[in-house]
């Protein structure tokens, strides 16, 4: 698993080539965040049941309402819940790093973002291995489309995250551990194509600097 | 009627799992267990008489999430529950030898520093629980699947403060070896046998094979009975189910009694069937004698430290003599403080002494505080250094880990109105060989009252490695016999009570030309006498050279590999002629740095070196306008056009400071007032924990010379308006980072408007759009750190 520094430097807001003493700092800190810390994961696969108010994964407690997750799981009769997290070590060293300088400190917070996805990757591709040959769908999360926020506390009981990987949910649905990411994964028999990339799927598009910037963030 | 203790004479069987088998009778996922108690009671006495007939010693009642936090959706009180949970349990008992636990549980929230539940909170959340259960009737009280040890200590003081109940206490650790919170094994097991649990052991996360070494390294650090609750293994990803039957489990968890562990049980995935398992193979086994490792030791959660060598205190952290640090007490200047402990952190120090008394300091308010500040801050242990009780115990009250306390004395007075602090929290104590009659003049004297602290000490219930003595270091250049009695002391202590010895090195030069060499000829002497915990300033290489050095030779630094790495860029030594040479050089290149260009390049250091030099000619005023404010700006301007990048725009803000602190240390020392701009405060909103944004923008701006008030993260509107009107602030910055949390910021800017005096306010955050900013009524919106200084600009004029 390899830190994607590229995208670390999208985070950072770089645009255009970046200066090499930067891009130098940022793969430094990039491989010793990968050296150091392995982002650690749980999943879970439900059967899914089609009903009125949407997608249930049975026996999950999760109902996932919305476009999105109907448009997403259309082929599919099962669906995988995940949860990837850096864990506590992560916002010690953060925290212990915005106290030393500041600079390097949000040059770890992107390659922290960065990372955790790289362990989304990773978990994905085990998934993928396990359920061979069926096909998966794209990840996709809560707080994305339409697929509410609001199903962070189910989707985190289903998977006995807080005892698992050590995960608090706050009120508002914030993670802690800061960097830490719940997706959907369906599983379908054929190849599935990407249904939901760019900016008109995005809960983020009327906010998202990247916009603003007159750019995207990619996905 | 009182119940008959337990006896950890013999092996002891727990209960196993009670959420996993309710849920394979019929518990629905994310239903909450505690409401079987009043909804399906016949439910729970089939497990609990399954469990008795199984071979438990101890049920475990449903009460696991029966906290205010936990029920608070249900429409439940604590009290209902808890007395529902222990009178089902009891019935099942009744006519058996079996006792029932409480069973306590995590609270379901973060303690700060890392969330936001105040540990006093947490405290009074958990009273409620213990008193509840106590008055129900149950026989002891089991605190379990804890991952946090600050959590886990407000429930054991909740129980011990509240409750006559044996208490039996069990984490929840990694294979790593760790908690989720980063606690290590060593650390949990020192600091809650210190706290007076009965028992401590592991439970839940994995299964018994895994268990084992961790099991182990427990059962080395503490003399108190050792549990073993562990899962049946590891669920499966497809189907949940644990991957351990309950043969194996019992054929793998069994031969833990050979290492010690005398408590057993079961945890997720476990069942009857695994209890019976285990209690056949162990039933009237005897429980094997251990022999734990008797260290000095002290710690934070993520850092064991056993003084087993030569471990550094810093000095810094103390007021005395330091107008700089009297300055930041009477200010509330935390960051200054916090500074001070980072700086001693990175140079070697492993232990920080803190104290903060000071005429004008509240010492009982100002300890806890700052301990609780620096835990959020630095991994190192601290030694809490004040005389005052009230401030001593408060800080050992709110402090996480072991830590040890400054100090005692052979004063009969001081002694009883201290130790007894000691010994409730566990802490180690320092003795100072001295007494109401002062610092005795012999080696002889000292000893004595060392022997008389110890035998306090000992008979207060504090073990031996737990008090450090102090043979108390005079400035040789007044009392100059007095070098050799210290010495002599401390071989003394070493030798004949075999304690660990603490000294304040910097006193001996006093007075004296080129203290640097007296004191470290002293500190390499008191080193060779047995001293072992040496009270320095850990910045001054040549000390801390001295210890590298001295490590090395008592062969404490295994194969020299510390000292090596400490020095692998050493430059061989030079004539002195050479050295002059590259003196030069080095003028010559500082020479051609300017102010100017060290703060745009973000060089800390550099920057802090020529601000001095600069202030031989220049005063503060025009340093900051002429150079710093100018060079700020060129970053700024770059960092808007797309050259300069959001780090080292930090970098610059960040040698910016630098500047500014030795422009606050030189006011301070001539008495005067600081420089500061204007004054503002900053706060993410309620609901929102993440709080990197904030705190660049509070960098960028108290780079430009303001005084920037932080309240932190999660903070309610009320919170606000109150700073606002105790401080006079005039301009408020808040943040909000997700859509959720809008409303907050929303209802903040809302109440601040009902001021008579209302502030300016400016929003900003990963969500918020200009138009937004004005929907609810902000001044301004900044779109990043930069914008944020043009809006304070704007507010307090140039």
């Amino acid at each position: 698993m390899e830190p994607n520094v590229d995208e670390i430097l999208r985070y950072l807001r770089v645009r255009g080539e970046a200066p090499e003493p930067l891009r130098a700092q940022v793969e430094t800190a990039a491989r010793e965040l990968a050296d150091s810390l392995p982002p650690r994961y749980v999943y879970r696969a439900f059967p899914l049941a089609w009903g009125g108010d949407g997608v249930t994964l049975a026996g999950s407690g999760v109902t996932l309402t919305g476009d999105l997750a109907k448009k997403m799981l259309q082929e599919c009769d099962r669906a995988v819940l995940l949860c990837c997290t850096l864990g506590m070590e992560f916002e010690r060293r953060l925290r212990a790093l915005e106290r030393r300088d500041m600079g390097k400190a949000v040059i770890l917070d992107a390659c922290g973002s960065a990372w955790v996805e790289s362990g989304c990757d990773a978990a994905e591709r085990e998934i993928a291995e396990r359920f061979a040959p069926r096909c998966l769908t794209d990840r996709f999360s809560p707080g994305y489309g339409d697929l509410p926020l609001a199903l962070q506390p189910a989707v985190l009981t289903a998977l006995d995250a807080r005892r698992r990987l050590g995960i608090h949910l706050s009120d508002s649905f914030l993670m802690t551990p800061s960097k830490s990411v719940t997706a959907v994964i369906g599983i379908a028999d054929t190849p599935q194509p990407a249904r939901v990339r760019g900016c008109g799927y995005c809960a983020m598009k009327m906010t998202c600097d990247y916009r603003k910037g007159g750019t995207t963030c990619g996905v | 009627m009182a119940s008959k203790p337990l006896d950890f004479g013999k092996i002891i069987m727990l209960d196993g799992a009670m959420g996993t088998v309710l849920q394979s009778r019929g518990l629905p996922p994310g239903g909450v267990p505690e409401l079987l108690n009043l909804e399906r009671p016949e439910l729970l006495r089939e497990v609990y008489h399954d469990y008795i007939a199984a071979g438990s010693d101890v049920i475990y009642a449903n009460t696991f999430g029966a906290n205010a936090l936990k029920l608070r959706r249900t429409g439940k009180g604590v009290a209902e529950i808890v007395s529902a949970a222990i009178k089902l349990a009891k019935d099942a008992a009744s006519g058996t030898d079996v006792r029932v636990a409480l069973d306590i549980g995590p609270l379901g929230e973060l303690l700060e520093p890392m969330g936001t539940l105040p540990f006093e909170r947490a405290c009074e959340l958990f009273r409620e629980v213990a008193l509840a259960g106590a008055a129900a009737g149950a026989d002891l009280a089991v605190i379990e699947t804890m991952t946090d040890l600050y959590e886990t200590k407000a429930a054991l003081l909740a129980v011990k403060e509240n409750t006559d109940l044996p208490v039996l206490v069990t984490m929840s650790f990694e294979e790593s070896g760790r908690t989720f919170t980063g606690c290590t094994v060593a650390s949990m097991a020192r600091t809650l046998t210190g706290l007076g649990a009965d028992a401590i052991g592991l439970n839940c996360s994995m299964g018994p094979d895994k268990l084992a070494p961790l099991l182990r390294e427990l059962c080395e650090n503490t003399p108190l009975p050792v549990i073993a609750k562990p899962n049946a293994g590891l669920p499966d990803p497809v189907d949940g189910h644990y991957d351990m039957d309950a043969a194996s489990f019992a054929d793998t968890l069994a031969p833990m009694a050979d290492a010690g562990v005398s408590v057993f049980g079961g945890c997720c995935g476990t069942s009857p069937d695994y209890v019976r398992g285990v209690a056949e193979r162990l039933k009237r086994r005897p429980v094997v004698k251990r022999e734990p490792k008797r260290e000095s030791f002290v710690c934070t959660p993520v850092m064991p430290l056993p003084i087993t060598g030569v471990r550094v205190i810093g000095e810094r952290i103390n007021p005395t003599g330091k107008k700089r640090f009297q300055q930041a007490l009477l200010e509330n200047d935390m960051d200054y403080i916090l500074d001070m402990a980072v700086q001693q952190e990175d140079a070697g120090a492993d232990i920080l002494d803190v104290n903060v008394g000071y005429p004008g300091v509240d010492e009982a308010a100002m300890l806890p505080r700052v301990v609780k500040e620096l835990q959020s801050s630095t991994a190192l242990p601290l030694m809490l250094d004040s005389s005052n009780a009230a401030a001593l115990e408060a800080a050992l009250r709110v402090y996480n880990g072991k830590a040890a306390v400054n100090s005692v004395n052979g004063d009969e007075a001081v002694l009883s109105r201290i130790l007894p602090l000691i010994r409730k929290y566990g802490a180690s104590v320092v003795g100072l060989c001295l007494d109401q009659n002062g610092v005795p003049q012999t080696a002889e004297q000292r000893f004595e009252i060392a022997k008389r602290i110890l035998d306090a000490a000992l008979s207060c219930g504090i073990p031996r490695e737990d008090v450090w003595i102090d043979c108390l270091t005079l400035t040789v250049s007044a009392q100059q016999e007095q070098a050799r009695e210290t010495l002599k002391a401390l071989r003394m202590v070493r030798e004949e009570l075999g304690l660990q010895t603490v000294l304040g090195v910097s006193n001996i030069s006093f007075g004296l030309p080129n203290r640097a060499l007296v004191t470290r000829t002293f500190l390499i002497e008191a080193m060779h006498a047995g001293l072992t915990l040496p009270i320095l300033n850990p910045n001054l290489t040549e000390l801390m050279d001295a210890v590298a050095a001295f490590r090395v030779l008592s062969g404490e630094d295994e194969s020299c590999r510390a000292y090596v790495e400490r020095f692998a860029d050493c430059e061989p030594p030079k004539t002195s002629a050479s050295n002059i040479a590259v003196k030069k050089e080095k003028t010559a290149q500082s020479a051609a740095l300017t102010l100017d260009d060290a703060v745009v390049r973000g060089l800390k250091t550099e920057a802090a070196a020529l601000a001095t030099e600069l202030l031989k000619t220049e005063t503060e005023l025009s340093l900051v306008d002429a150079h710093l404010i100018p060079a700020l700006d060129k970053v700024g301007e770059g960092y808007e056009a797309g050259r300069v990048f959001l780090p080292q725009l930090l970098s610059a803000a960040q040698a910016a400071q630098a500047v500014f602190e030795v422009i606050r240390a030189r006011l301070a020392e001539r008495g005067g007032e600081s420089v500061r701009r204007g004054k503002l405060l900053v706060a993410t909103v309620r609901g929102d924990v993440h709080d990197i944004g904030k705190n660049i923008v509070k960098t960028v701006l108290e780079n430009y010379g303001y005084d920037v008030v932080d309240l932190g993260r999660d903070v309610p509107p009320e919170a606000v308006v109150n700073a606002v009107r105790e401080q006079e602030i005039h301009l408020v910055g808040l943040s909000a980072l997700m859509t959720t949390t809008l409303a907050a910021m929303e209802e903040t800017v809302a109440l601040l408007r009902q001021l008579p005096d209302p502030p300016k306010v400016l929003v900003g955050g990963a969500v918020v759009t200009p138009e937004y900013a004005r929907r609810i009524g902000a001044d301004y919106y900044a779109k990043d750190a930069k914008a944020s200084v043009e809006i304070a600009r704007e507010v307090f004029g140039q």
